[in-house]
């Protein structure tokens, strides 16, 4: 395979994703993602499905989403939550770190 | 190659109905989930009870497992004992792939499910996203992780990374492939991130270009330093007087050394901010991260009658006026 077309960019939020970019990248079809959206889940800018526009960070999210309902079989409430409560652990361990408990 | 006790790995009876097999599935796998267990074996153990419930959730494989098991436990052949599938062993039996969207993955099996459910696994899956006639699509996108030391953050630095990738082999169907890739990983780049490489993901077919492949960043945890999405924490343990009387002390960032000013009565726990000093920007125009130096108080032993005497002097120095418990005294609020 020829490494010379490869482009390495940071998944940031300088850049973003369509609906069709995203389901791609986590492999999940966009039914599924239009329901995370609808739950909150993730929260694209833009009106309608075709001017959504996830930001760069929105890919860890979707692919937790998309693990949790496949792999856990969770239904979009329940990775809603799930995902809340993860953001929630996250932060407080965050500040555990940061007072030197690991 | 060992025998593989799917049952027990779920730890349910060989007669547990299918319902008891997803609920215990669930349980298991909510427990291990490496997204939700951090600790080391989680994933392993997920795998392990992934596959167990790959084939028992599935009545045509477990039915074809049940079939190996039993002649493989009328053969008297202990646990521990080489497990070879007997020949022919899968014929009766029609395999429909993993029974969902995916299309044949890079997903570790074990070697046992392999012999046992891979070709045919495989070759049924295979049938999915790919096969449809002679359409040009694109490639699908692949997923990897990539762990790095903070200080490759600061520095930037390559990697030469081993991938399992999914590709078609002549006759159309689905093989891993070993591959080493060079990626570059940029200065500035954050625990958590991910780094798109485009064209480097599954191949497209026909004439349709290649998928990307996204690497997922993860520091190795460090023996000093704790980070906080870009700023970093280290901790500096002092002397009494030098967080009394001030201080000039090195510190250690992932940057190199730095000299820095203890200002006069610090107390423990104290922070100093180093600005700039931890992760830097990835690219003009965004902030660095800061470094904070907290500070922790080391008392010397008061082991000889020359340190008694000191912390002695030091009591009648404070006087009575110097209460450390103040705070504890006084009423409910």
């Amino acid at each position: 395979m020829s490494g010379s077309m490869t482009t390495t960019t940071v998944v940031d939020d300088t850049m973003e994703f369509t609906l069709v970019e995203l389901c791609r990248a986590v492999r999940a079809p966009q039914e599924q993602v239009r329901v995370w959206v609808v739950e909150g889940v993730l929260t694209p800018r833009g009106e309608t499905p075709e001017e959504w526009r996830f930001a760069g960070t929105a890919l860890r999210r979707a692919r937790l989403a998309r693990t949790l309902s496949r792999e856990l079989e969770i239904n979009a409430p329940g990775v809603a939550l799930a995902l809340d409560l993860m953001d929630e652990i996250e932060a407080l361990k965050a500040s555990l770190r940061r007072l030197g408990i690991r | 190659m060992k025998f593989q006790d799917y049952y027990q790995t779920l730890g349910v009876a060989r007669e547990a109905s299918q319902d008891d097999i997803k609920q215990a599935y669930r349980k298991l796998a909510r427990k291990h989930h490496p997204d939700l267990n951090k600790e080391t074996g989680a994933e392993a153990r997920f795998k392990e009870i992934g596959e167990a419930y790959e084939v028992l959730k599935d009545p045509e494989k477990r039915a074809a497992y049940d079939a190996v098991g039993s002649r493989y436990a009328q053969g008297g052949a202990g646990a521990e004992q080489d497990f070879r599938p007997p020949p022919g062993w899968d014929t009766g039996f029609e395999f429909h792939g993993r029974g969902d969207d995916e299309g044949f993955d890079a997903r570790d099996y074990s070697e046992f499910f392999e012999s046992l459910f891979g070709r045919a696994a495989r070759a049924g899956a295979g049938g999915g996203p790919t096969r449809r006639g002679a359409a040009n699509l694109r490639g699908e996108d692949h997923h990897a992780k990539v762990l790095i030391d903070l200080e490759d953050a600061y520095t930037g630095a390559r990697r030469s990374i081993q991938l399992r990738m999914p590709v078609f082999d002549d006759q159309g169907r689905g093989v891993l492939q070993e591959r080493t890739l060079d990626v570059t990983i940029p200065r500035g780049i954050r625990q958590g991130q991910h780094l798109r490489l485009t064209g480097q993901g599954g191949p497209g077919l026909g004439n349709g270009p290649a998928g990307d492949l996204f690497l997922e960043i993860e520091f190795n945890t460090h023996r000093l330093y704790r980070v906080d999405a870009r700023d970093v924490y280290v901790d500096l343990p002092l002397a009494p007087w030098e967080a009394a009387l001030g201080a000039s002390v090195e510190v250690p960032t992932p940057d190199g050394g730095v000299e820095l000013t203890i200002p006069a009565g610090s107390a423990a726990g104290r922070k100093l901010r180093l600005k700039g000093k931890g992760i830097p920007a990835k690219s003009a125009g965004e902030p660095a991260g800061d470094l904070y130096v907290v500070v922790a108080i080391v008392l010397p032993p008061a082991g000889s009658d020359a340190s008694r005497r000191a912390y002695e002097s030091l009591k009648s120095a404070a006087g009575s006026d110097f209460n450390p418990r103040a705070q504890l005294q006084g009423g409910r609020t």
